[in-house]
């Protein structure tokens, strides 16, 4: 029988090493000893996400690498899950978050994503090619606290702009934050269409929303 | 006096010329603005299906001063296309994309349907260039291809297909072969139909995604497969990388292709440092086109030509909306220089 302190290692190793089913081995044993989900999501999955993070900040892991990381978080989540007290979700912090209309890539706001749910807030994913009104109606039923938005083409560029004029159309510019990134973005074009901010990547991303949003 | 495809010829064996040659290839380089199709009355997306007017189009970009080069065709959705993803054709200012992928794992590749060049827009592109071979002479010709890594994560998720480069590196590797072969005879009629040049994008092979071990793997194998399978009788090729170089350089280096080509986060004067033997194209920032003013990307061309660019060149695709006037400017400060 592994001690709770075993099975978090393996739950964060299994994460940084890609093997999903060790994970999801892992989390079950960890569930069967009778531990608390919540503990082994956080000091466990997540843990092992923030340190896949870090080697992505060191340039030891590439977008791949997180990719398969995030595959095995997830694998592990999909378990422990299940077994957390109810808590509401309107205490998490919302964020909207897609690709604008006119592009599908989307490597890069996919680990935008899983990096901002790993550090605890609750994320809608809109996709890609998202219209550009969608990101306001959702951010407005969803009472969502910001809205992140990427491409990777120059010419679909302009649709963040406009995205940014319809939520003051909306009337609720000034309850969202705007977050922007993607190949062809840069500070200054955040500047530009008077966003709130931009990120490079998927960790400083995390940084951006926690400082805009006043979260230590 | 130099012909733009004489200079450009030079440059590519490395030679010495007048001055720096001013190009955009096309493909995942667009160099079609909003301004240039008024000007000539040719528009997008109905150049992207039509021959004649992509041919047209084509002519524009050098015809007003724009670049000294025909490229067709203006996205990087062909080959896809052809194999059988749906592709939505954009509109007047947004480039065609993918719709819906073909297969859903590099297994299953054998459901694709092999390029034909006699049919759809792949023959639409290989006419394009015949009548810009018949009609125009002393300016290269660009053909464009789409890059290997970016071909194959256009016909199925690119999430999975990443993650399959790592978990099923056999048949990744099968799958690649396929997807390459396709490639090489696009990029062989493209040359037969006239094509002085082609020049491959792989924006979703970079360095920063795959990292150099997957990166050497991948995507410089089957770049390099590619371009030594073209025909021989050629001006040359280039190959346009995005993201950081700094992961990549040595692996970068092992390309075949005459010519490299890096996006703007790559400073002229590092890739320089790096890849001191290598015949270098770019990177003026499409921001600068499109947001700045002809001074602006005056003086950017200076910067990239001081640093060591020979071939003068937006960083990325040109966005829509982007000036015409800054757009000449890069040819006109060259002009002036010189």
């Amino acid at each position: 029988m592994s001690s709770k302190e075993e099975l978090l290692k393996k739950l964060s190793d299994g994460v940084v090493e890609m093997e999903e089913d060790d994970v999801a081995e892992a989390a079950q044993e960890y569930l069967d000893a009778g531990y608390p989900a919540f503990d082994g999501i956080m000091e466990g999955l997540v843990d092992g996400m923030n340190r896949a993070s870090q080697l992505y900040e060191e340039e030891e892991y590439f977008v791949t690498d997180v990719l398969l990381c995030s595959d095995a978080m997830y694998a592990g989540l999909d378990i422990l899950r299940p077994y957390l007290p109810e808590v509401a979700n309107d205490d998490k912090i919302t964020g909207v978050i897609g690709v604008v209309e006119g592009d599908t890539h989307d490597i890069g706001k996919n680990l935008v994503k899983i990096m901002l749910e790993t550090a605890g807030f609750n994320m809608i994913d809109l996709g890609r090619d998202v219209p550009l009104q969608q990101f306001v109606d959702t951010a407005k039923e969803q009472n969502a606290d910001f809205v992140c938005m990427s491409t990777l083409m120059t010419t679909t560029m302009g649709g963040m702009e406009t995205v940014i004029h319809l939520l003051e159309e909306a009337g609720i510019r000034n309850k969202v934050k705007v977050m922007i990134g993607g190949g062809p973005i840069s500070q200054k074009f955040a500047d530009k269409i008077g966003a709130d901010g931009y990120s490079q990547n998927a960790v400083e991303a995390v940084k951006l929303a926690k400082r805009l949003l006043n979260i230590a | 006096m130099l012909t733009p495809k004489e200079r450009l010829k030079l440059i590519m064996e490395g030679k010495k010329t007048d001055r720096p040659a001013c190009i955009c290839p096309g493909g995942m380089m667009n160099m079609v603005t909003a301004e240039l199709m008024d000007e000539v009355q040719v528009y997008l997306p109905e150049a992207h299906t039509d021959a004649r007017k992509m041919a047209d189009l084509a002519k524009a970009v050098y015809e007003k001063g724009c670049f000294e080069n025909y490229g067709v065709p203006f996205c990087m959705t062909v080959e896809a296309e052809e194999m059988g993803a749906r592709v939505d054709m954009g509109s007047k200012v947004y480039e065609p994309h993918v719709i819906e992928y073909v297969i859903d794992s590099v297994c299953d590749y054998q459901k694709l349907t092999p390029v034909d060049v006699t049919k759809g827009r792949a023959k639409v592109v290989v006419d394009a260039i015949r009548i810009l071979k018949q009609e125009t002479e002393g300016v290269p010709i660009v053909g464009n291809l789409t890059g290997p890594i970016s071909t194959a994560s256009s016909v199925m998720e690119p999430v999975i297909f990443y993650k399959e480069l790592r978990k099923k590196s056999k048949e990744a590797h099968a799958y690649m072969e396929f997807i390459t072969d396709q490639l090489i005879t696009f990029g062989r009629a493209q040359i037969e139909a006239g094509a002085d040049v082609i020049a491959i994008s792989d924006p979703s092979g970079t360095g920063e995604i795959l990292g150099p071990k997957f990166f050497e793997e991948f995507a410089v194998t089957y770049i390099n497969r590619l371009l030594d399978a073209l025909q021989a009788e050629k001006l040359g090729t280039i190959v346009h990388i995005c993201g950081q170089m700094r992961p990549v350089y040595r692996e970068v280096n092992e390309l075949h292709s005459n010519v490299l080509s890096f996006d703007s986060v790559v400073p002229m004067k590092e890739a320089r440092a790096h890849l001191e033997d290598r015949v270098l194209m770019g990177n003026v920032s499409t921001y600068a086109l499109e947001f700045g003013d002809p001074e602006r990307v005056k003086m950017l061309t200076r910067s990239c030509q001081k640093h060591g660019s020979d071939i003068l060149s937006p960083a990325c695709g040109l966005g829509m909306k982007s000036p015409l006037a800054n757009v000449q400017s890069i040819l006109e400060c060259l002009k002036e220089e010189a």
